[in-house]
């Protein structure tokens, strides 16, 4: 092999391809402003203002966000006096590392024999369950309960963000976020495993060859997903844990600069990849492509479904914690339940 | 009448499905104005509203018409308004920083020497340059603005609330 054969092998070697290039981090960056230049932009269409416009009229303000980010980047970062200042730097970056973590094992396209651009690797992602190789940076069988596992990782970190900064508001929001984390991971947790038991399965990629979109086999696990997903990334109307009429930012109160700009990310980041979780369980994945093209599908319909769950923004106000709390307890967890027996039964009479 | 006891709030009987339902129409009126946005903002520095013939704006002196009778100066309740000596004569100086732009000081000149102009979007750097002297004073203020204003009415639409219309 020549060096170029070598260097194509190692680009598109799918742990390094999936998890950087393609539906990974530059994809990531480009859909965090994207989603908060579209966030911005549909608040103000329903809003009956304008939004952002000056920066770049043509494309509608667009390179408003790059501005901003550019401004956060060139700020100072101050770090508290009574602060571990090791730690305090660490936070950020940790949560961000963690928000992006359970992407590794998401697949996003599966691999065929031959033809495709990944068929290389297709033995080191072969997946004994569909006989058909599998797109994702790590491949295991029980993906689905590594995702979970890996998600459930996320508000440890936002509570000890919360916990080094050395603020009451910080403090706060941390607190609103162990109570909301437990009742979002149930829903989840829930919606999950009544599409495993509906699919006899603990892995995605089976579930998505299976060919039937999971929000038609089990609508309700889906409704109860989506509000879960709502939640763990903290979109709006469940915006509580950094509420800012309330709490200034709530954990990430008293960072500052470009620190500000790690400590955002997350959240959307999270939400992006709930959306590719939401994507693969129920909305048909890639089907019908494979391959590439295959993860372009998912990655546009994970777009669709971010955008979707940004939007709630312009429709909803903010719910207060008791609020919350008790819609997901008294409403959604009940409806979870019956989502499972719900997939249980559909699951013996049509998923054989 | 001791039956009727009035429950705490948090435990009334909703219906889960009417709350469902009242979800859904909430989103769907986001998705129809987002489909079809009806905007009033005023996208100011291009376009403007064309201001009413008796708008008070900045205030303007005419020199050779004042006589010097401090009235401006006396009536003026926020003291924007002094009096300075020029060659001779008494002239009122304003400052732009504490003006309330209530008008008394045009209401009173007796021999209408002062007069509101219908400009207000005005900026300034310094506050130095928020007090007008009387040479300063004496004329119209011009806004140093290069592009193009369109100017424009507003309308009540049934429809859309507010339209702008442009003014001919």
């Amino acid at each position: 092999m020549d060096f170029i054969s070598i260097l194509r092998f190692y680009f598109f070697y799918p742990s390094f391809f999936d998890i950087i290039i393609f539906p990974g981090l530059i994809l990531f960056a480009v859909i965090l402003l994207t989603a908060i230049w579209f966030e911005r932009k549909a608040a103000a269409r329903v809003q009956m203002r304008v939004g952002p416009y000056y920066a770049s009229k043509r494309s509608g303000g667009f390179l408003q966000l790059v501005a901003d980010a550019l401004k956060f980047v060139f700020s100072e970062m101050i770090i508290p006096d009574q602060v571990n200042p090791t730690l305090f730097v660490l936070a950020p970056a940790l949560l961000l590392m963690i928000s992006i973590l359970p992407f590794a094992v998401v697949p996003v396209s599966i691999i065929p024999k031959s033809g495709s651009i990944f068929s290389p690797y297709f033995h080191d992602f072969y997946d004994p369950n569909i006989g058909m190789g599998v797109l994702s940076g790590f491949f295991t069988q029980y993906n689905l309960v590594l995702v979970l596992a890996l998600e459930a990782i996320y508000p440890i970190f936002i509570i000890f963000m919360g916990w080094v900064t050395n603020n009451r508001f910080a403090i706060l929001g941390s607190v609103r976020e162990t109570m909301l984390s437990v009742s979002y991971d149930v829903l989840i947790f829930m919606a999950t495993v009544s599409l495993a038991l509906e699919f006899h399965t603990l892995d995605i990629a089976q579930i998505v060859q299976r060919g039937i979109p999971g929000i038609l086999a089990n609508p309700f696990a889906a409704l109860v997903f989506f509000i879960g997903m709502l939640i763990g990334s903290s979109r709006f109307p469940f915006d509580i844990v950094e509420a800012e009429t309330e709490l200034v930012v709530g954990p990430a109160t008293e960072y500052s600069g470009f620190l500000f700009v790690i400590t955002m990310a997350p959240a959307y980041i999270g939400n992006f990849i709930y959306s590719f979780i939401f994507v693969d369980l129920f909305l048909g994945g890639w089907l019908p492509f494979t391959g590439l093209p295959g993860a372009a599908y998912t990655a546009l319909k994970a777009v669709i479904v971010l955008f979707f769950s940004v939007f709630m923004r312009s429709v909803y106000g903010r719910y207060r914690l008791d609020q919350a709390l008790r819609g997901s307890w008294k409403y959604l967890f009940p409806l979870s339940l019956f989502a499972l027996i719900f997939g249980m039964v559909v699951g013996f009479l049509w998923i054989a | 009448m001791d039956s009727v006891k009035k429950e705490p709030k948090e435990y009334k009987k909703e219906n889960p499905i009417g709350l469902f339902g009242d979800h859904l129409n909430a989103i769907a009126t986001g998705l129809k104005y987002f489909a079809k946005p009806q905007r009033i903002t005023l996208k100011y520095p291009e376009e403007s509203i064309r201001l009413p013939t008796g708008y008070r704006g900045l205030i303007r002196l005419y020199k050779d018409v004042c006589i010097g009778c401090t009235l401006c100066a006396m009536i003026c309740p926020a003291d924007a308004m002094k009096m300075m000596t020029q060659e001779g004569k008494k002239l009122p100086i304003i400052n732009y920083g504490r003006c309330v732009f209530c008008g008394f000081c045009v209401d009173i000149c007796p021999v209408d020497a002062l007069k509101e102009t219908g400009v207000h979007d005005v900026a300034f750097s310094n506050r130095r340059d928020l007090i007008f002297d009387p040479d300063k004073f004496n004329k119209n203020y011009d806004v140093p603005f290069t592009g193009v204003v369109r100017k424009v009415r507003a309308e009540v639409d049934e429809k859309k609330g507010i339209r702008y219309v442009p003014d001919s």
